[in-house]
């Protein structure tokens, strides 16, 4: 089975895209591309057909969308079908913002267990649909600052785990900057694959390890 | 003092107690001095029980402190407004979350807050001193997240010291925990603390496909042959709500049973042609706490290799019969037959008792064979002047309500 294209041709050429199941970790500093890896695979993904969950911790479902229309990604007509957010940042501001047809509104980064069953049930939907579904995690590292990093690694192994038993696929985005090298040595142990970003001379590069179409020296993303 | 009324419609003593059907029947609500462990699965979680339970409390002048780390008390606020159980002044939250994220929040006579979550010793201080000021109730959200901030011991010793309080000033406590595959000595150690364990788990292979609550133990209420297992829903508004996936609703041509669903639920869809259902009926119910869905089947001999299907995973039948036509009562007997249902709990509905020529109830008992033990209700049309043969009758509540609750009591 081909995997899920990224939609940057020398990533998927020489990886073959996302391999279904996986639970990837998208490392990076802050001007790496990290969200724009992301937001390219959510328009890649989304045009082969498959369902995503996307999880915010550090933006709202507001300011995500817009960052999908200036980049003239076409997302509207995913809303609420095959693109859903799980917003868990919009009520640290604003305690009485409200759930729409394809935003739920978490209540914040220190309630995992509402964060675990909203994916369950986003997840669940999606799978009775007979869908293929990817959970992506932008980002890891607010939830990271907020709370106990086991608590973290405990949420992390369980919703990986049970996403592998439903055949789905994770990728979390984590700051590289943010973290001691220890944390970033557990989440890689936690994680099946490793997606390495940089930016360096103005061009944006990328590895990946723990697949079995590594790319272990940086090449460029185009 | 709480008034509870269950299924039966019995008033009862409690104070304070769940307002969760099924769990105030098993427990009796939750005697003063007691601890409440709810521990649930992350996929599942328990915060809606805490809502819950908070609302039934403070609406019947139980003052409530609430305990609040998980996320702030507006958002708090919010989310239990969704869920329809707004707050009023008996409650009153305890912030540990808001000195977390930096977000200013204002203490209020309503809102307590702590002012450095991360300080064991100003979270216990603070718990313990405004629990001495007259709480008939403490909702602990959540103990995991503070055995995650500090440890199990300091959330063991925090559990004994509530114990204390709780034993002179006659409060009881709710401790909601979600279970992250922790130690299970730590958890076993509070479990040994606490004088009930209530589980939330749900029903998985690749997706949830059912959720359910049981009483581990309780050390108030003997129970011979342990609590069942009890699946629910939670709805949003609504809260818990026991659940009952599939109740048949069965009888011969034109005996009400769309009249029935209708009349019992708040969505019921008929597939039907000229009045008479061909296809089948579903509606769903939301009676005293409880949900369930209803299917029906159609009369006409025609149709009987549906009743099989229809009867599969059934957990139990309401049998609709026309009071006016014993004539079809053999007919009855013998879809109950065909629905493979025998040995569920059923409920005989004996519809049109209204109308000329109805048997009486002792009648229709000797003309079925039916056991003294069967319960046996009759219906009744709201108005008999705007009956419709084209349509779906509606049914007096009074003859409705009491079949839902006789057969939803035998059910659990």
């Amino acid at each position: 089975m081909e995997g899920i294209k990224t939609g940057f041709k020398s990533f998927d050429e020489s990886t073959g895209g996302l391999d279904y199941r996986k639970t990837y970790a998208l490392f990076g500093n802050k001007e790496s591309g990290k969200e724009q890896f992301l937001y390219n695979l959510v328009q890649s993904a989304l045009a082969s057909k498959n369902a995503i969950v996307y999880v915010l911790t550090s933006k709202s479902y507001s300011d995500l969308i817009n960052e999908f229309n200036v980049r003239n990604i076409p997302i509207n007509q995913y809303l609420g079908k095959d693109f859903k957010i799980l917003d868990d940042f919009s009520r640290t501001n604003s305690p009485n913002a409200m759930d729409n047809s394809y935003a739920k509104i978490l209540n914040g980064p220190l309630d995992l267990t509402g964060l675990s069953v909203s994916l369950s049930g986003v997840n669940s939907d999606f799978i009775k649909d007979a869908k293929t579904v990817i959970n992506i995690f932008d980002n890891l590292s607010n939830l990271l600052m907020y709370n106990n990093p086991l608590t973290v690694y405990r949420f992390l192994q369980f919703i990986c785990g049970k996403a592998k038993l439903a055949g789905v696929t994770t990728i979390f985005s984590v700051d590289t900057a943010m973290h001691t090298p220890d944390i970033i040595e557990t989440i890689k142990n936690l994680s099946d694959a490793i997606i390495d970003l940089k930016l360096e001379n103005g061009k944006r590069s990328f590895r990946l390890s723990g697949t079995s179409r590594e790319v272990l020296e940086f090449k460029e993303l185009e | 003092m709480v008034e509870y009324r269950g299924l039966d419609g019995i008033p009862e003593d409690v104070d304070p107690y769940f307002g969760i059907a099924k769990l105030d029947e098993q427990l009796k609500g939750i005697p003063s001095k007691k601890i409440v462990l709810i521990s649930a699965s992350p996929s599942v979680g328990n915060e809606v029980f805490g809502y819950q339970i908070i609302h039934k409390n403070i609406i019947s002048n139980v003052k409530v402190l609430v305990f609040l780390n998980r996320t702030s008390p507006q958002s708090y606020l919010t989310e239990m407004k969704e869920y329809d159980f707004p707050s009023n002044d008996n409650m009153v939250i305890i912030d540990a979350y808001s000195g977390i994220t930096g977000i200013k929040s204002d203490e209020t006579d309503h809102i307590k807050v702590i002012s450095n979550p991360y300080d064991r010793e100003e979270v216990k201080s603070k718990i313990l001193s405004e629990l001495k000021n007259g709480y008939g109730l403490l909702v602990m959200d959540s103990l995991s997240l503070l055995a995650d901030f500090f440890d199990f011991q300091y959330v063991n010793s925090l559990i004994k010291e509530i114990q204390k309080i709780s034993e002179e000033k006659d409060a009881a406590a709710v401790l909601l925990f979600t279970d992250w595959g922790y130690d299970k000595d730590n958890v076993d150690k509070i479990i040994s603390e606490v004088n009930s364990v209530i589980e939330v788990k749900g029903i998985e292979k690749r997706v949830i496909f059912g959720q359910y609550f049981a009483v581990l133990n309780c050390d108030w209420v003997k129970a011979n042959d342990g609590f069942s297992s009890v699946l629910f829903k939670s709805m949003k508004p609504g809260g818990i709500k026991v659940y009952f996936p599939k109740i048949l609703v069965t009888g011969p041509t034109d005996a009400g049973k769309s009249s029935f669903i209708h009349s019992a639920s708040h969505n019921a869809v008929s597939v039907d042609k000229l009045g008479g259902t061909i296809a089948l009926d579903h509606g769903s119910v939301d009676f005293e706490g409880y949900k369930a869905d209803l299917f029906g089947t159609p009369g006409q001999e025609r149709f009987d290799p549906l009743l099989k299907m229809l009867g599969g995973e059934a957990i139990g039948v309401f049998l609709v019969i026309d009071s006016t036509k014993p004539e079809q009562f053999p007919r009855a007997i013998e879809m109950l037959r065909k629905t493979e249902t025998y040995g569920l709990p059923v409920v005989v509905i004996a519809n049109k008792a209204d109308l000329k020529g109805a048997l009486k109830k002792e009648e229709i008992r000797a003309k079925l064979h039916l056991d003294s033990a069967m319960a046996l209700i009759q219906t009744f049309a709201e108005d008999l002047s705007k009956v419709d043969p084209n349509e779906p009758t509606k049914l007096k509540d009074e003859g409705v309500h009491e079949a839902l609750s006789v057969l939803f009591k035998q059910l659990t």
